[in-house]
């Protein structure tokens, strides 16, 4: 009986050391987790098994829904006082909203570890000098698919050039999207472009378009920054897309699945999405534009910097946690460097640099997968995450329906700016920031 | 004979007409419903295409195959949910119906001060939106270990359905005249036998029609599933329709096959005691 | 049955009582409590910060809040309305219907299978502006040119929801009216020919009276059961664009737990509550009206 223990626990010691250099032993461990659900998610967790083999310890997943449901729970939990579970997803964008919820990995992960994840998302899962989460190989940032054979046509190209005075190419700024997003556009049945148009979706994609048109959504005390001449310029150039047609009527009830699809059913020229539609887009099954898709780098604002808002997942582990250690290796195992690439392969974008490389590596051989790589790693490098507070999911609730209005043509965006910038002052006052 | 035939022209329009009127209203009732089963059989590329394909030129039963499928390869584990869902839809039902018996006989039977207020209390119970309720029910379960139970389930849809099944049961109770089961007292029954040999067998398809009505409810519901269930060991078969969505992206045609697996169940039951329903809301509700 | 001191009725409905007191009225005190604190979820400790009416006082002078208060009046009178109207045409053709009426009356309660959650995603699709089925159809045939904004539109978002809201919901009146004219006696039908009462005369003075009981059942049951659109509207708008479908409930919902302002919502929740509780008494009185009428004891 002893000899089989010693057996079992000999070669569980042995697959340790074949998986990580690190593998402890927390045998009779057992971590509860709520991780986020969905297919493509699923692969990551069969690893979980080589974990559970490495260490001795068990996993019970006790919750798995997607984010937004997720985050409702979180939230019940922190009310009911229930968060004795020890590891949960989490999300760049969520993350500040539970500052009580996690515990700050720095203690539990060595320095070297977290070195070898990519500099700036590490800073962004740092907040308030806690290092909130681990991020693992699901890193977004948005680049431009566009349809190519609307660049290989001459007639196009003459009529464009006619019309604009100068090539048509695809855009590298804000302003030539809208230029050929209206040029392109035959509403009902071809549209130049499309936006998310509710949620913290629109303000995010007004968010990035602020700081490259060379504004800021929040001065540094958190107050708004965004009723400036930057933020004038970024809501009109919505506004002009909307009223000249070029975006589809229903884009202000849109949110990324509405856009996924409106892309892949080949009616919108060019279109602003994450990196995960890649392999969608181009699935001849999924969609029409496969085989006619290509991929730049995220245009530039007046300012001459990208948009580039971004966000990522990855795992937390809870301050009521019993076994920060156990939790902790598990974390670091679902984002180390076996994890990121086994994620990775399936077409989202690593957060680890070494495997940036080897994806980057992989990738050679294969034209299409090169140019998805090379136009978001372009944009990653100046990407940007959601402004530290844990009033931004709050403040986006305010700012929306004002950034809808003027789409529509409710109000103007001078006024649609100032009581969107009077209602976020006002909460920040309410809740004491300032 | 002129009027004769004007008559009969008159009749025979008008039954024209009744048919393409309901041939109309079948139509709206249907089609939205069976776009989603269509749906189901066919390629994302083909559901959102534009123009429209009408004719759909590949149907093939590739969602049902994912679903069934591997965890990770478009899995999803419907026959656990589908499992839940059964466990949790009948068995609220049938407690539903005990006490909704037993509710409905003390208001159709006895005589005490304050009956419309308890009986218009009870009601309201049912008309509290779910958002007041689902937090502090969500703690309360949390506290004492309910949170993604079939109990906790089973307890919260009873809950829900209960009112509604007093109140048609209570109905049917009522139709039953009192000196009935009074004369079986009388040959040396219990009151209790008299319940289940005179009175229980009347009330029958009352209670078969607020049974559908409970289960359909139960079957169906969303928002308090979503917040009391989250795992593979209670999420019912709506909460499991969200296992299609991401944050970006949603499976429609996956998502309409386990729509389809929902709706035939119901179907099928719906079809077998739709004649007791009739009848049981034909007497339950109104004469009494 | 020894039932001790009670009395065999409350006895009876005890087990009814405990339930909802246990299911619903707890909670219900709970979240009324909380409706006075600053309670925000994410930070527990607020939910012992008395604040007084201050969550009330705010929501009274929120012009979202009643504007979201009188858009949900509306959409439950036109949608609760137009139900019945709809029900009872259905419920009157299909009961002169000879052959098939077993299968016509599956069909006609063929939405009722459907879970609000996935009718939200399905008229979210159906009436999507670019590749949705409503537009795919009308410019197929030729009748616009346009694509139409359906859930975007200031009248028509309203009028895509309660499109949504009828078709999942008419069933109920229909299978309730329905019973109403299987139940109905013929007698007086007769009579009222005998006495040359034109079809739509003894339909207007004799039928209907009749059906009055069945429909004001209909009405009291939706009117319980309207927070069920919440999903429907959640899915297919959730309250936008620009606040122009925001209802009580998406409001609430929103406020409770995307802003975890917990406090806040519960208050909004409170006045609207008594909304809930306005239309089901109103009915339940119609009801009993109706049944007395009819020389019915209640």
């Amino acid at each position: 009986m002893t000899h089989i223990i010693r057996g079992v626990s000999i070669a569980a010691i042995l697959a340790g050391l074949a998986v990580t250099a690190q593998a402890q032993d927390f045998a009779g461990v057992t971590l509860e987790a709520k991780l986020i659900g969905g297919q493509q998610y699923e692969a990551l967790y069969a690893r979980i098994a080589e974990w559970e083999a490495a260490t001795g310890a068990k996993v019970n997943v006790i919750s798995k829904k997607n984010h937004f449901e997720l985050d409702k729970e979180f939230k019940s939990d922190i009310a009911a006082g229930t968060t004795s579970w020890c590891v949960g997803s989490n999300h760049s964008s969520f993350a500040s909203q539970y500052p009580s919820l996690y515990t700050d990995l720095t203690p539990l992960i060595p320095a070297e570890e977290v070195a070898a994840y990519v500099g700036a998302n590490i800073a962004a899962a740092t907040l308030d000098g806690k290092l909130v989460m681990l991020p693992r190989a699901q890193f977004d940032v948005s680049a431009l698919y566009y349809q190519k054979s609307l660049y290989e046509d001459a007639d196009k190209a003459a009529a464009f050039k006619a019309e604009y005075g100068y090539d048509l190419a695809v855009p590298t700024t804000w302003d030539q999207v809208r230029d050929q997003a209206v040029f392109f556009a035959d509403p009902p049945n071809f549209y130049g472009t499309q936006y998310a148009g509710k949620d913290e979706a629109i303000v995010g994609r007004f968010y990035e378009l602020v700081v490259a048109n060379g504004g800021a959504l929040f001065n540094d005390d958190f107050s708004p920054a965004f009723n400036s001449d930057a933020g004038k310029q970024s809501l009109q150039w919505f506004v002009d897309l909307y009223a000249a047609g070029a975006v589809p009527a229903g884009t202000t009830n849109y949110l990324w699945d509405d856009l996924g699809n409106g892309f892949a059913s080949g009616t919108v020229a060019l279109n602003l999405d994450w990196p995960g539609w890649a392999g969608f887009f181009n699935d001849p099954a999924a969609s029409k534009v496969a085989g006619n898709l290509g991929v730049a780098p995220a245009p530039m604002g007046s300012a001459g910097v990208r948009t580039g808002w971004s966000g990522f997942h990855g795992f937390s582990v809870t301050e009521d946690c019993a076994n920060k250690d156990a939790a902790a290796s598990l974390v670091l195992f679902l984002t180390n460097e076996d994890s990121q690439i086994l994620e990775s392969a399936a077409g989202p974008l690593p957060t680890r640099t070494a495997v940036w490389d080897h994806v980057v590596a992989e990738a050679a051989s294969d034209p299409f997968r090169s140019e998805v790589l090379a136009a978001f790693q372009e944009t990653a490098k100046t990407a940007f995450a959601v402004p530290p507070t844990p009033l931004w999911i709050e403040a986006t609730n305010l700012i929306y329906p004002e950034l809808q209005a003027a789409i529509l043509g409710d109000k103007s965006v001078d006024e649609a700016l100032q009581t969107a910038s009077d209602a976020v002052d006002e909460l920040m006052r309410e809740e004491g920031v300032y | 004979m002129a009027s004769n035939q004007s008559h009969r022209m008159r009749r025979r329009g008008l039954k024209i007409a009744h048919f393409i009127g309901l041939f109309l209203a079948m139509s709206v009732i249907c089609i939205p419903g069976l776009w989603i089963v269509l749906n189901s059989f066919r390629p994302t590329v083909e559901i959102m295409a534009k123009p429209p394909v009408w004719i759909p030129n590949d149907l093939n039963l590739d969602h049902y195959r994912a679903m069934f499928g591997a965890v990770g390869e478009g899995g999803v584990p419907v026959l656990t949910y589908f499992r839940n869902s059964l466990i949790i839809s009948v068995t609220s039902t049938v407690i539903a119906i005990l006490i909704g018996m037993a509710g409905g006989y003390a208001f159709a039977r006895y005589r005490f001060k304050g009956k419309a207020a308890i009986f218009i209390a009870l009601m309201v119970t049912r008309a509290v939106p779910g958002v007041a309720l689902s937090l502090p029910l969500f703690i309360i379960y949390a506290r004492v270990g309910l949170i993604d139970t079939h109990i906790g389930m089973i307890v919260t849809y009873v809950a829900m359905n209960v009112p509604f099944t007093i109140w048609l049961i209570d109905g049917f109770f009522r139709q039953v005249p009192r000196e009935l089961a009074e004369a079986a007292e009388i040959d040396g029954c219990t009151r209790w036998q008299a319940f289940w040999r005179v009175e229980f067998p009347v009330a029958r398809s009352g209670i078969a029609s607020a049974g559908i009505f409970a289960f359909l409810t139960s079957w169906n519901e969303y928002a308090l599933a979503s917040q009391l269930t989250r795992s593979v060991t209670s999420k019912t078969m709506p909460v499991g329709l969200l296992d299609f969505t991401s944050e970006f992206t949603l499976n429609w045609g996956g998502m309409c096959a386990l729509a389809v697996l929902m709706i035939i169940p119901a179907l099928v039951l719906t079809f077998l005691v739709q004649k007791h329903l009739i009848a049981g809301l034909t007497f339950g509700g109104v004469k009494g | 049955m020894k039932l001790g001191k009670f009395p065999p009725w409350l006895a009876l409905l005890m087990p009814a009582i405990v339930l909802l007191a246990a299911v619903v009225l707890v909670p219900l005190v709970l979240s009324f409590y909380s409706s006075f604190t600053s309670y925000k979820l994410t930070k527990p400790d607020t939910l012992y910060n008395w604040i007084g009416t201050f969550n009330y006082q705010k929501a009274a002078g929120d012009i979202y809040f009643w504007t979201a208060f009188g858009r949900t009046v509306l959409l439950l009178t036109v949608a609760l309305n137009l139900e019945m109207v709809l029900g009872l045409g259905l419920a009157l053709m299909v009961s002169k219907v000879t052959r098939g009426q077993r299968l016509l009356r599956t069909m006609m309660m063929f939405p009722m299978m459907f879970s609000p959650i996935l009718v939200g995603f399905q008229f979210k699709f159906i009436f999507n502006d670019n590749v949705g089925l409503v537009n795919n159809t009308l410019q197929s045939l030729g009748l616009t040119t346009t694509a139409i904004p359906w859930l975007v539109d200031a009248h028509l978002a309203m009028f895509s929801i309660i499109s949504a809201e009828i078709w999942t919901s008419t069933s109920v009146f229909a299978i309730l009216i329905l019973a109403g004219l299987y139940a109905m006696p013929q007698d007086p039908l007769e009579a009222a020919k005998v006495d040359g009462c034109t079809p739509l005369q003894s339909f207007r003075f004799v039928t209907l009276p009749f059906l009055m009981p069945f429909i004001y059942i209909a009405m009291a049951i939706r009117s319980l059961d309207v927070a069920r659109a919440y999903d429907i509207v959640q899915i297919m708008t959730n309250g936008g664009p620009a606040r122009r479908t925001e209802l009580l409930w998406t409001l609430i919902g929103r406020t409770g737990y995307v802003d975890a302002k917990m406090g806040y919502a519960n208050a909004m929740g409170y006045i609207s509550i008594l909304l809930a509780i306005f239309f089901t008494v109103y009915f339940f009185r119609k009801l009993t009206a109706a049944r007395a009428e009819l020389g019915m004891a209640l």
